[in-house]
């Protein structure tokens, strides 16, 4: 099974852990990934606001080279996921914006025809690899580790995007960490916003609404997180230092990428998937599971 | 390709009942209904939550069930409606935890009735909606025009006007500034919210109002710190993209008519150009300026496990994607 693989830029940078324990996890799941190298950025939430031609042209451009190769577009970033899935959808709708990005696009040879199904990692893992042969891979359940899910909002909302009347009812990544043997807990945080889009400015939001996401994980009993969006990671993890100075207490709560989560139970080690690269120590995790 | 039937982007809404047709199978006439509702009064002190046992009828909505309240167990609780028909924008409550009309919602089970967050509560279901007509007051939301009156037909399209359009579906029932998790946090930001946001598109996104009217307008709305969560979208009973059809066009007008207000925006946009993706160090610098150095401690801390690298950062180093960014958006930060 052979993907065009689309990092984005925070697993290139900040949570470059995350683009390592992919490799790594893509591998054992017998997942080719043929990695995007000259793909730019979606554009984040900053360049769609104030520039959408561009945005549209970025975005169709990924998806041009995804089609290029003949390949599904396997993303790893909420935002980065969400970004594509809204430029495809601006492509089918518009005839005339359409074609003015396939004009662009043509000056370096590509052109988008609308084919390119797009896939977050978490869907492949149900879509492609199937839950009962990830089943069947698990080498090492990792009972007694409860989990706090931590969605973020650009892989659950908008309705329009994801069909959801109450996004708190996604239920993707429990199930998804039960096969792996965790125990899932609930808690107020779970498709709620870290904050992160506007952190660059002002983290005083990020600070405050991840405080009392993290908190409420540990009141209802995780031993650690999990997200599918680095971005989310980003705040959860790299700004708890500041988070625990804002309220004013410990958390010392781990945060894992999901492929990490995945790794774990495929039996590949902590420093394969580099938890050592986190802010915030993991090795309570990996001692609850003997990893 | 796909070896399994299952659409994973939508786990858990036939198991949760996420489906209007999923959820009216959940409950036959005559049943009753656990409703417990929020009852505030400043005079009798605090607030608590009260249980009632409503008798369930077909197509019965969480307004029906208000009202068999006030008719048969509580004659005294105050909740607003008035249409009755999504159109008044009065009604909106919480319902387990999510924003809904009530004339427009069917009910469920159980339900936690309570008013909306964000606002200060007068009694019961009742909330005083001054916050935000002062704060869409103070955004002028009018059309003022720079040039006289073209005759008719006016020579709009559908394009010039679709943004404003969408906005003005808008019924001002507030269950989006209920909703708004940076509204939540008082009066940290700036932030005007999606409902003032709404209301100001409906002329600020319409192409004959006055270009230096609209700058002033936005220049008070703090609307760079939406979070972009889409919390308000879910919400809207009237379905309006409030992100993407009235916030993000708001926001390219702030950027060009005052780009002083969004900074961030194209400092983003500029490092893309310039290197194909963002360097979150030169971001935050560039956005930052000097301010960067109070977080000194974290910098150095992202930097010792490898989480930002200074070197790419002041090299102005370029990604394979450099070429390719900088042809489709060319030089400099203006779009």
């Amino acid at each position: 099974m052979k993907f065009a693989y689309y990092p984005g830029c925070s697993a290139r940078s900040t949570c470059a852990e995350l683009n390592e324990a992919t490799h790594r996890v893509a591998a054992k799941l017998g997942l080719e990934l043929n990695q995007l190298d000259s793909a730019t950025c979606t554009g984040a939430r900053e360049l769609r606001a104030i520039d959408p031609v561009g945005f549209y042209t970025l975005n169709v451009r990924i998806l041009a080279l995804a089609e290029r190769a003949g390949l599904p577009l396997m993303t790893i970033c909420n935002t980065c996921t969400l970004n594509v899935l809204d430029a495809h959808a601006a492509f089918v709708e518009d005839e005339d914006l359409a074609d003015s990005i396939n004009a662009r696009l043509a000056e370096e040879g590509l052109r988008y025809s609308g084919r390119t199904r797009i896939s977050h990692f978490l869907w492949v893992l149900y879509e492609n690899i199937g839950i009962e042969r990830l089943r069947s891979l698990v080498v090492r359940p990792l009972n007694g580790l409860t989990v706090a899910a931590f969605y973020g909002c650009h892989i659950t909302r908008p309705p329009q995007r994801y069909g959801f009347v109450d996004s708190r009812n996604n239920v993707a990544l429990e199930k998804l960490a039960e096969v792996l043997g965790c125990r899932p807990i609930d808690y107020s945080g779970r498709t709620e916003c870290c904050g992160f889009h506007t952190a660059a400015h002002d983290e005083r939001v990020a600070i405050k609404l991840t405080g009392q996401h993290i908190k409420s994980a540990r009141a209802n009993g995780a031993a650690t997180m999990v997200t599918p969006c680095p971005l989310c990671h980003t705040v959860l993890d790299s700004f708890q230092k500041e988070i625990e100075r804002d309220i004013g207490e410990n958390l010392d709560m781990p945060v894992l990428h999901l492929p990490q989560l995945v790794g774990l139970a495929l039996g590949l080690t902590s420093e394969e998937l580099r938890l050592d690269r986190h802010m915030v120590k993991t090795q309570a995790i990996a001692s609850l599971i003997g990893a | 390709m796909t070896n399994v039937d299952v659409d994973a982007r939508r786990l858990g809404q036939d198991e949760r009942h996420d489906t209007l047709a999923a959820r009216n199978t959940r409950l036959a006439i005559g049943e009753m209904l656990a409703v417990r509702v929020r009852r505030f009064d400043a005079e009798a002190g605090g607030a608590a939550l009260q249980d009632f046992q409503v008798p369930y009828r077909k197509w019965m909505r969480v307004l029906d069930a208000l009202n068999w309240i006030a008719e048969n167990a509580a004659t005294d609780l105050a909740y607003r409606w008035f249409c009755g028909s999504k159109m008044c924008g009065t009604c909106a409550v919480r319902m387990n935890g999510r924003e809904v009309l009530a004339c427009w919602e069917a009910v469920e089970p159980s339900m936690t009735i309570e008013p909306l967050r964000n606002l200060p509560v007068i009694r019961d279901l009742l909330v005083d909606r001054s916050p935000f007509d002062r704060k869409l007051a103070e955004l002028e939301p009018w059309l003022e025009r720079p040039t006289p009156y073209p005759g008719f037909p006016e020579p709009l399209s559908h394009k010039d006007i679709k943004n404003a359009s969408k906005a003005l579906d808008c019924i001002a029932c507030l269950a989006c500034y209920s909703a708004c998790p940076v509204i939540g946090l008082g009066n940290l930001t700036d932030f005007a919210g999606p409902a003032p946001l709404v209301q100001l598109g409906q002329t600020a996104l319409d192409p004959r109002n006055d270009a230096a009217k609209v700058a002033r307008s936005l220049e008070r709305t703090g609307i760079f710190n939406c979070v972009s969560c889409y919390k308000c979208e879910e919400v809207c009973p009237a379905s309006i993209p409030i992100v993407t059809r009235v916030i993000e066009p708001l926001k390219a007008k702030a950027a060009s008519l005052r780009p002083a207000t969004a900074t961030h925006s194209r400092a983003l946009r500029a490092i893309v150009a310039a290197r194909g993706r963002v360097d979150p160090g030169a971001l935050v610098l560039r956005v930052q300026g000097l301010r960067a150095l109070v977080n000194l401690p974290r910098v150095l801390r992202l930097f010792m496990r490898g989480k930002i690298d200074p070197i790419k950062t002041f090299l102005k180093r370029k990604t394979p994607a450099a070429g390719a960014a900088e042809r489709l958006l060319g030089r400099g930060d203006s779009p």
